[in-house]
């Protein structure tokens, strides 16, 4: 519950969540603002979902149900070669890309939003530019961005050579050691409106008074950001980081094009996404029961980190109001 | 106006001096890092096909504007095309109506099952939709609507929903109180406190969300491909992955169509801003 | 938190799993009931007009009006099937046939939920060898063998390509085979005094002129998802230098395995090759590696025999070649030039036209349909009597009649999963970075197929 405290240093300001924290009206009208969604959400999307998790406990001859056993599919996954090298592996590069994604895109996308912030002339135009990516279908983008790191045809390396810098031209999406990295600057790139956006909401919310209030007590304007528009953003940030968090598990056209299905050179961009689709769509008979098994590992880590981060930024909001 | 000391600070640099100078090249810097790469498409939907195979990146010898005329026409792209917008909008609008009023109580009231409630919304966000497509097709079949663009609405609108109640609803738990408190003192009840007072304040983050479900959903192929299967039923992406050969691909054309699909999402996006901005401009924060 | 929140939050997620097993048992019968009825009808023998959803019983019974549809792989095809099932159409008044090809990558996606319920496909274009058993162990396909009169055009050799492994019976009609050889610019050979090679000698010869001269001399792709030609590479260089068909008996039957001295040998040879590809081949894309040729960047492309449409159609001013690679020193088996069957043309068991279904595919075994298939397709039909327009592509033709070896492992080691043409394509970029030798791809390839292959099979 957040209430407003007064704080010793400070002067006390009104928390903007007042509003949260009186009595909920009654049952019959929370239903009634509820029920549209629950119900069209639990139909179509939690039952099917419910069920591919359930499959996981079936074998499967193609896509006909065979008999119950229990946890075999997942004595598979975790046994087969080289399937149980390429789950932990394939978790371990989501992972990263989830915390290099978070550091850059975050850093970026703050700093176009603060940017952005102030009226000039063309502010309309670069919030719809940077955007832009966004709109097209990842996998358009993958196709694009090989084409441009093409280390035979594409631009990049065709300018590096021209500059005289050919030990830099390699082949970004095929060489082992840049393939990942480049991989997660195309995402940022394509994902960067979002969150940008996100902050740009956050920081028009924050009214005048509170930054006009922390000046005249005499703070700068890096104090400003840091002690008032910061802390205020918290609840932004957290929507970033879950959001970024469930993209960055989920994440699969984008790096199936520019990575290719096997997770690019030996495996080094092999994620999640991927490995569920080659064992899905890949595998042998038994491969829908093997990818359902996968399916509820991943929702389990997912679904365990989610929460963890919600309860963090909750926290987080309410130690700093 | 917009908010912040860091803007009353900053309008009173000018863009010439060195930090300014900075700033700007910064901008444009990386808008020419988002729209070179577009260009490309561009060009080379400008181009035979055959041409692209053999210089993959060039400028196009002369404005051929061929591949446009085959997307519309052979491709259906006409058709495709209202379906699609059909299709989209009807989603992102049942999800959007559904979810605003969901995300109004889970934001703004604390009750018995409301942090279960909320993240049950949220989880449906956590796996990716292709693992249910079996059983989603089973349940449509049991439903008859396969096939039917009504099923995949209903579809696609289920699966916006938890993304939607999720950024609405922490919208509506920053937004202050005062106002819903005043309304009560007149009289008001839930809904027209949520009507009157609520909804009209939640229009920027509403804008938000509506344009990033749209986006997902105009640009999805799988889901259409497998739930409809009458062709003049299909929506844009579908369209195009018909250029996808097994070997060899018709680039021209499909550079075209990606053209195609993707500047209504532009104007989408023009037109949204423009609400986003109108809402925050509304004063939220000058209560 | 108050005691009654622990209850209430956990009567949510109960009541979710309890509707969700009572879905799952729901509708997990309805699949159930399909698979059931769909092997019912497998395990009928004869000419018995059996399956749900069949309408007209019986031959002699008069057609009424009946649309066919068939699903493909082959967007590329379209036109030129619409053109071939014309002909069917005028032979059979009544009947029409639409082509609906499917974009590759989802095809087999597509598959598992058209092939169930209704308002599926009537004939199914099949994958090849495995990709089909799980098809069939479902049980949706309709059993042709004893049924479909001109299976018997075909060898036993090319309907293994749509039998099922377990039960022995045929599901498709086959209606291509591949071959894989070098193509090469006939003009830059001249220009260079080469020749077609037929030693090893005369093989790095060549190499090594086009190289000296500045040429690319094979291209290749190697980038991912561009390395499904890798290991089809590695049987054109490499199969005499294991044995062949020799080799491919003594592995089926249990007598050797991956891990053969010989084997590991053909896969060095995959290493001798690198010099002679396009540099940073890792990075080379499958799409790159065919404009590297058109623009005679490279002297050499390895490919398959379905590449000479697109040739044709982007290169039609390239004077092309082809011919088999000589046989390696310490070879077991001659020259030999590999060779697949793509796959099928199968008939869906829900299909509501079963009877009219199997008369098309019927016809598809038949000489008239292999003729109009190689010459409007431009690829190799494995029915006799028919001869490609093409003099390259009649050129392959011979090439594989000469001397055949299967693609290892298509035919042989894509039944289970790991498959083992994904573990020895990887494993060859791995050796091609310097992160594995011959002996320990062979060994990789060994133990990801060991886990379900069972020889004697």
């Amino acid at each position: 519950m957040t209430v407003s405290r007064p704080s010793s240093k400070r002067r006390t300001r009104p928390t903007p969540t007042a509003g949260v924290g009186r009595a909920a009206p009654p049952w019959r009208t929370l239903a009634v603002f509820l029920a549209p969604a629950f119900i069209l959400y639990t139909i179509f999307l939690v039952f099917p979902l419910a069920q591919a998790l359930f499959f996981s406990l079936f074998e499967w001859k193609g896509s006909a149900r065979g008999s119950f056993v229990g946890l075999q599919n997942f004595a598979t996954l975790f046994g087969r070669f080289p399937l149980n090298e390429q789950l932990p592996r394939a978790l371990m590069h989501n992972s990263i890309f989830f915390v290099v994604t978070m550091i850059i895109q975050v850093s970026l996308g703050l700093l176009f939003a603060v940017l952005l912030q102030r009226e000039f002339r063309g502010r309309q135009f670069f919030r719809t530019v940077y955007v832009l990516p966004f709109m097209i279908s990842p996998l358009v983008v993958g196709y694009v961005w090989s084409l441009i790191l093409n280390p035979t045809f594409g631009p990049v390396n065709a300018t590096l050579r021209s500059l005289g810098l050919d030990g830099l031209a390699r082949p970004w999406l095929g060489d082992p050691s840049t393939a990942f990295p480049t991989i997660m600057l195309v995402n940022v790139w394509f994902w960067l409106g979002f969150p940008m956006l996100l902050f740009a909401a956050g920081l028009a919310a924050i009214p005048e008074d509170f930054a006009e209030a922390a000046q005249v007590d005499g703070a700068n304007r890096w104090q400003v950001f840091r002690h008032v528009t910061f802390p205020l953003l918290i609840p932004v940030f957290g929507t970033v980081t879950v959001l970024t968090f469930i993209r960055s598990f989920n994440v699969f056209g984008l790096v199936w094009s520019l990575g290719g299905v096997d997770g690019g050179p030996v495996g080094t961009t092999d994620v999640l996404g991927l490995l569920f689709y080659r064992t899905a769509f890949r595998g042998g008979v038994d491969a829908f029961g093997v990818a359902s098994a996968l399916a509820v590992i991943m929702f389990a880590v997912i679904f365990g980190a989610a929460i963890v981060f919600r309860w963090w930024f909750h926290r987080l909001e309410g130690g700093l109001t | 106006m917009t908010a912040g000391a860091t803007s009353l600070r900053r309008r009173s640099r000018s863009r010439r001096t060195p930090a300014g100078a900075a700033i700007s090249v910064l901008l444009w810097g990386y808008a020419v890092v988002v729209i070179a790469p577009l260009m490309l498409v561009v060009f080379n939907s400008m181009r035979p096909t055959r041409e692209i195979f053999r210089d993959p990146i060039a400028l196009p010898g002369s404005i051929n504007l061929d591949s446009y005329v085959t997307a519309w026409n052979e491709a259906s792209f006409s058709t495709y095309f209202w379906n699609s917008l059909f299709i989209t909008v009807a989603s992102v609008v049942l999800a959007t109506a559904t979810s605003v009023m969901a995300a109004y109580v889970l934001g703004r009231y604390r009750f018995r099952g409301s942090s279960v409630l909320a993240i049950f919304f949220l989880s449906g966000l956590l796996l990716p939709f292709r693992l249910a497509i079996l059983p989603l097709f089973l349940l449509l079949q049991n439903l008859g609507l396969v096939d039917t663009r009504a099923g995949l609405i209903l579809v696609y609108a289920a699966t916006g929903i938890p993304f939607s109640v999720f950024i609405l609803s922490a919208y509506f738990r920053q937004l202050p109180g005062e106002l819903t408190e005043a309304a009560r003192i007149d009289g008001a009840n839930e809904f027209v406190i949520f009507g009157r007072v609520m909804f009209p304040l939640v229009r920027p983050a509403l804008a938000t969300v509506a344009v990033f479900q749209f986006v997902p959903l105009w640009n999805d192929f799988f889901f259409p491909l497998v739930l409809l299967r009458s062709s003049e039923k299909w929506t844009l992406p579908v369209g195009m992955t018909r250029f996808f050969g097994e070997f060899q691909t018709d680039w021209s054309t499909l550079f075209a169509g990606i053209l195609i699909t993707t500047l209504p999402l532009v104007a989408l996006f023009l037109v949204a801003t423009k609400q986003i901005i109108a809402g925050l401009t509304a004063g939220v924060g000058k209560i | 938190m108050r005691p009654h929140d622990t209850r209430h939050r956990l009567w949510l997620p109960a009541l979710i799993a309890v509707l969700a097993l009572v879905a799952a048992a729901c509708s997990g019968g309805a699949t159930d009931t399909t698979s059931a009825a769909g092997s019912t009808a497998t395990t009928q023998a004869g000419g018995a007009t059996t399956t749900t959803g069949g309408s007209t019983a019986g031959t002699e019974a008069p057609m009424e009006d009946v649309t066919l549809t068939v699903w493909s792989w082959r967007p590329e095809d379209e036109d030129a099937y619409t053109e071939i099932f014309d002909a069917y159409e005028a032979a059979n008044p009544g009947v029409t046939v639409e082509f609906v090809p499917f974009v590759n990558t989802d095809y087999n996606n597509i598959l598992s939920t058209g092939l169930t319920g209704e308002g599926g496909p009537d004939v199914v274009q099949l994958r090849a060898y495995g990709g089909v058993q799980p098809l069939i162990e479902a049980g949706q396909l309709v059993p042709l063998d004893g049924e479909i009169s001109t299976l018997s055009n075909f060898t036993d050799g090319a309907l293994k390509v749509s039998t099922g492994l377990k039960d022995g019976r045929i599901y498709g009609v086959p209606f291509a085979y591949q071959a894989f050889a070098v193509f090469y610019n006939k003009a830059i050979f001249d220009s260079l005094g080469l020749s077609e090679p037929t030693t090893w000698d005369e093989w790095t010869n060549i190499l090594d002129t086009l190289k000296g001269a500045g040429y690319i001399p094979i291209s290749v792709p190697a980038k991912d998802p561009d390395t499904w030609m890798l290991a089809i590479i590695h049987d054109t260089i490499g199969a005499p230098r294991y044995g062949g068909q020799e080799f491919e008996k003594e592995i089926l039957a249990g007598e050797t395995d991956f891990t053969d001295p010989d084997y590991v040998a053909s896969i060095a040879l995959m290493n001798d090759l690198l010099p002679y590809l396009p540099d940073d081949v890792v990075g080379v894309g499958y799409q790159d590696s065919k404009t590297l040729f058109i623009t005679e960047a490279a002297a050499m492309f390895i490919g398959g025999s379905f590449e000479i449409g697109f040739w044709r159609d982007n290169a039609p001013d390239l004077d092309l070649g082809v011919f088999a690679v000589p046989a390696p020193p310490d070879s077991l088996a001659p020259s030999s030039t590999v060779g697949w069957m793509d796959g099928s043309f199968g008939v869906n068991a829900n299909s509501d036209h079963v009877e009219e279904a199997k008369k098309l595919v019927e016809w598809m075994g038949s000489q008239e349909f292999g003729q109009l298939f190689t010459e409007k397709i431009k690829q190799l039909s494995p029915i006799p009597g028919t001869s490609p327009e093409d003099p390259l592509l009649a050129e392959f033709g011979e090439l594989y009649n000469a001397s055949p070896v299967s693609y290892l492992d298509l035919v042989n080691f894509r039944f289970g999963d790991p498959r083992g043409d994904v573990l020895l394509r990887e494993g060859i970029v791995k050796m091609w970075l310097g992160q594995a030798t011959p002996e320990e791809v062979a060994q990789m390839v060994q133990d990801g197929i060991s886990q379900w292959f069972t020889p004697g099979g």
